[in-house]
């Protein structure tokens, strides 16, 4: 193939005469066929001209002509269907049959069916759709649940006015004797708890452990009794009940502690 | 051509769940897409798979078409192209240009492409041979490079106008025209040893 390039340069003596890159920019025009006039003569003189450009053209044209004798290609007769399946997951019956072919002795009842069911249920099997209804679903069992309706009482359900009037007063009585059984439970618990108290002897309350960490009252009693009782005898004064401090005459305990071990 | 409003209009009713609009896109466009598809990618099964994920892409990003920003078949033919090169870049098929000399693959008996062509020598029946023909085209189209391949698909077989194809694949009107160009020459090269007397 010759070197475009070096044409290029000796190609254009003239003022008026086409470059190959301008050459190159009407090509497609040129094929296309619209490229007329002036232009056209310019750009036909430049192919005859040309080494590499005149070459160029023949094959481009040739390129073109052969994609001329390439037609459409039949997609596949399941294609539609195929894709109707993958994206709304709907598998039409009608798509396989050959459009506008009536079934005969069909009755009113397959018409409605075909012409109105199907495209109703087709769009409910949706994922969308059947995602909506099965949160709604889910979100009104759980309400139910919750409310304490069962499903056996929704079949006892009239919606007569008299009956609804009956349901209301039954309710509302029922109500009333839950509130009046609580109410007489809570009576029955007050009075147990008050023959408890009067029955049983007055006990002292538990001794309160005191929890601060920083009261550190008790400690150094402990860890006297840490550090230096270890397995020896000492003398402890016992506290008496009712006795002041300034009473001389305590009584002497003698105590053996031993050291805890850890 | 599609008339731009009927077509939003049919997009709209599509992303508000009518089935029955969607079952009319996909009528619509997917003739045009397989044969998108069946040429680029080169075989049949191939391009009904590769069909079925593109409307499986529009389906889920239907919403996203803005009919102020172009065609609707600009946007389908953008997905498509889309989802061809991600096709190619996945299964590798380095299939830059290749000369009629050089062997075609192993499953054709390592014989180069013109061989191929020649030992279908001269059928009788004219249908036969057209048919031949077309196949020959088919192959040596699936031999240039991706790029010269996409661009010439979208002009000689589906018609686009250059400002499209720009569109689509994301390059000025310019670099079309060159690929166009350097692609119909490439193909003719492939083919000239063969089928002189087409040219």
């Amino acid at each position: 193939m010759p070197d475009r390039k070096q044409d290029r340069t000796g190609d254009a003596p003239h003022g008026k005469e086409m470059q190959c890159h301008e050459f190159d920019l009407l090509l497609t025009d040129a094929i296309d066929g619209v490229l007329t006039g002036v232009g056209l003569d310019r750009f036909q003189a430049h192919a005859q001209i040309c080494k590499a450009c005149g070459p160029l053209l023949a094959e481009a044209e040739a390129g073109h002509n052969w994609l001329k004798g390439l037609t459409e290609v039949e997609p596949p007769a399941n294609l539609v269907v195929n894709i109707l399946a993958s994206t709304t997951g709907v598998d039409s019956q009608r798509l396989r049959t050959p459009a506008g072919v009536t079934q005969p002795g069909s009755s009113w009842l397959e018409r409605l069916q075909a012409s109105v069911l199907e495209p109703m249920w087709a769009m409910v099997r949706q994922p969308r759709f059947a995602m909506s209804f099965g949160m709604a679903f889910f979100a009104l069992s759980v309400g139910l649940t919750v409310l304490g309706v069962k499903p056996a009482d929704v079949e006892q359900i009239s919606l007569r006015p008299a009956a609804i009037r009956h349901t209301y007063y039954n309710t509302q009585a029922r109500v009333v004797r839950y509130y009046d059984n609580i109410h007489w439970v809570y009576e029955m618990q007050a009075a147990v708890r008050r023959v408890k108290r009067d029955v049983e002897p007055a006990e002292p309350g538990p001794v309160k452990q005191k929890s601060n960490k920083n009261d550190t009252t008790q400690q150094p009693e402990q860890k006297q009794e840490r550090n230096y009782s270890q397995a020896e005898s000492h003398l402890v004064l016992a506290s008496a009940q009712g006795l002041s401090l300034d009473s001389r005459d305590l009584p002497v305990v003698s105590v053996t502690t031993y050291r805890r071990l850890v | 051509m599609e008339d731009v409003q009927v077509v939003a209009m049919l997009v709209r009713r599509c992303v508000a769940g009518d089935a029955a609009a969607w079952e009319e896109i996909v009528q619509t466009y997917n003739r045009r897409i397989y044969n998108i598809c069946y040429r680029f990618a080169g075989s049949g099964s191939d391009a009904e798979d590769l069909t079925q994920e593109v409307f499986i892409k529009m389906y889920r990003t239907l919403s996203s078409y803005d009919p102020s920003k172009g065609a609707f078949v600009t946007w389908v033919t953008t997905i498509t192209r889309n989802l061809l090169v991600d096709h190619f870049r996945k299964t590798k098929q380095d299939r830059v240009t290749d000369s009629m000399d050089t062997a075609a693959s192993e499953h054709e008996d390592a014989q180069p492409l013109s061989e191929q062509i020649q030992d279908q020598s001269a059928p009788p029946d004219a249908r036969v041979r057209q048919r031949e023909v077309k196949e020959a085209v088919h192959t040596a189209l699936g031999k240039l490079s991706p790029e010269l391949r996409e661009a010439l698909i979208l002009r000689d077989l589906q018609d686009m106008d250059y400002r499209e194809i720009a569109t689509v694949l994301r390059v000025p009107e310019g670099t079309v025209k060159s690929r166009i160009n350097r692609g119909r020459a490439e193909l003719a090269r492939l083919l000239q040893r063969t089928y002189r007397q087409v040219m």
